[in-house]
């Protein structure tokens, strides 16, 4: 009998961090952000630029910001320009400016010291960086909410405002802004608030027909000729169109529902698999959003998504929630984390939508915070963060 | 300064290398690699940095040292450095290659 040959050509290419060579649906957003920054390699240095992206999840902020970094940095190379374009990640930054400056440092200075100063000294340092190396820098901001929830406006107050204390030196750190949620801006400053809404570029969500041009061309990267139907294709575009226009839900659907094939050893990815895959992936809590939480945070999570499976109660306690940590901690070879350390990761995984918080009211003694599920069945999260820890130990 | 006084100092040694692997480092960095305290450190870049074979940036607070690429001799360590640990490199490839 001959072996399945796999319907993948190079899956790879379906991974959330991918970079795809052509932008598709995205080149009038992509002209805008080439306009706004224009400056930066015809007249760098003179004027410094802030811009927002703004859009739903899947709507191709990512990506449209890190191709432009591409682009542009080539551009300003051929052209004997110092640009950089930076992209971090706020959510994986903690919110935090200190992290957010020094993982920007870090790509000029590989082992800049981790510790010991303060956010100031760090946003100096990044300047004179910049100011002896004669380079200029775009600094993405993705998932800004969580810069603006955990430090309210004075982070975002002092990056956009860095060039003022500099008078006469030439205009070198200009910003992108990412973010889902444009009500956070509410939270800023009136000052800081209008300098950043100057320049918005709205992503809205892509269509069926959208999401199909997309597909299609991931799959003549990613499967093998003649294994991915036009059917199976208009399936995946029209779930993920009901799904709010989630190009990033789209791909991964793709992907799963390739894996599926494969494992019913399948020549063709068939709609069948498209379906299998849809009831395996809940739009609202992907897997990334998962990947991206710390050790002790999965291991919360895992001991809620157990404590969920063991009982049919819509809530649990936080104390329930703690002593169901604690199993799992023991399981992991863990020490455990202190209450008041729980408390932030319950304030986390409630912000970023897994779990949903209330406090505890009449008819209970003293007061606690209640957690639910909303969105997951407990025992697909618990299949999933067992796999993802399982693999972190290996 | 005297080469003897450069090659002779296991800690001044331990110093340059670690400079010619990782490029720029701060004190404390240097001295945790190199098994040093801070002071002993200190004293060893002063020195090496009086020779003309290092120099800092300062960052603030923060110094952050590399070698002097401008200084042929500390380009002449630095050559030094490479090519004695591709060699030890090489050696050891050889020896598994035996041993198998």
């Amino acid at each position: 009998m001959r072996p399945h040959t796999s319907v993948f050509q190079d899956e790879t290419r379906l991974d959330i961090n991918y970079l795809p060579s052509r932008l598709l649906h995205r080149e009038t957003q992509l002209n805008f952000l080439n306009q706004f920054f224009r400056f930066a390699t015809e007249s760098p240095g003179k004027m410094s630029q802030r811009v927002l992206i703004v859009g739903k999840i899947g709507t191709g902020k990512t990506v449209l910001s890190q191709h432009f970094g591409l682009n542009i940095t080539t551009e300003a190379q051929k052209r004997g320009i110092n640009l950089h374009y930076v992209h971090v990640n706020c959510r994986e930054c903690k919110g935090s400016l200190f992290m957010i400056l020094q993982q920007t440092i870090l790509k000029f200075i590989p082992h800049f010291p981790k510790r010991g100063y303060s956010e100031a000294e760090m946003l100096q340092a990044l300047m004179q960086i910049l100011d002896e190396r004669n380079a200029y820098l775009i600094l993405a901001m993705d998932e800004l909410e969580t810069l603006i929830r955990n430090g309210g406006p004075d982070p975002l107050y002092k990056l956009t405002r860095i060039h003022e204390t500099r008078l006469k030196a030439p205009q070198r750190l200009s910003l992108i802004c990412i973010l889902r949620e444009p009500e956070c801006l509410e939270m800023l400053d009136p000052s800081t608030k209008s300098t950043l809404q100057r320049n918005i570029i709205h992503l809205e969500e892509y269509s069926k027909i959208q999401l199909r041009d997309i597909i299609n061309a991931r799959v003549t990267l990613t499967f093998r000729q003649g294994t991915v139907s036009a059917q199976t294709i208009d399936l995946i575009s029209e779930l993920a169109a009901s799904e709010g226009g989630n190009a990033r839900y789209a791909i991964e659907l793709l992907w799963r529902a390739g894996k599926y094939a494969d494992a019913s050893e399948l020549l063709e990815v068939s709609p069948e698999c498209a379906r299998k895959a849809a009831v395996s992936i809940y739009p609202v809590i992907q897997k990334d959003t998962i990947a991206s939480l710390g050790l002790h945070e999965k291991l919360f999570l895992l001991g809620v998504a157990r404590r969920f499976k063991q009982t049919d109660a819509a809530y649990i306690t936080m104390g329930d929630a703690e002593d169901a940590y604690a199993v799992v901690c023991e399981e992991h070879g863990e020490r455990k984390r202190g209450h008041t350390q729980l408390w932030e990761y319950v304030k986390t995984l409630s912000a970023s939508g897994i779990i949903k918080t209330e406090i505890s009211s009449l008819g209970q003694r003293g007061k606690t915070t209640l957690i639910s599920l909303p969105m997951v069945p407990a025992s697909d999260l618990e299949q999933e963060l067992s796999k993802m820890l399982h693999m972190k130990k290996e | 300064m005297p080469i003897e006084d450069v090659l002779s100092s296991r800690g001044r040694v331990k110093i340059l290398r670690i400079l010619v692997e990782i490029g720029e480092l701060n004190i404390s960095g240097i001295a945790r690699r190199a098994g040093l305290n801070y002071a002993t450190t200190n004293e060893h870049l002063l020195a090496l940095e009086n020779s003309g074979l290092v120099r800092h940036k300062r960052f603030g607070r923060i110094r952050i040292y590399r070698f002097n690429e401008e200084n042929p001799r500390a380009g002449m360590i630095k050559k030094l450095m490479e090519s004695w640990e591709q060699t030890n490199k090489s050696e050891m490839g050889s020896h598994e290659i035996t041993n198998r």
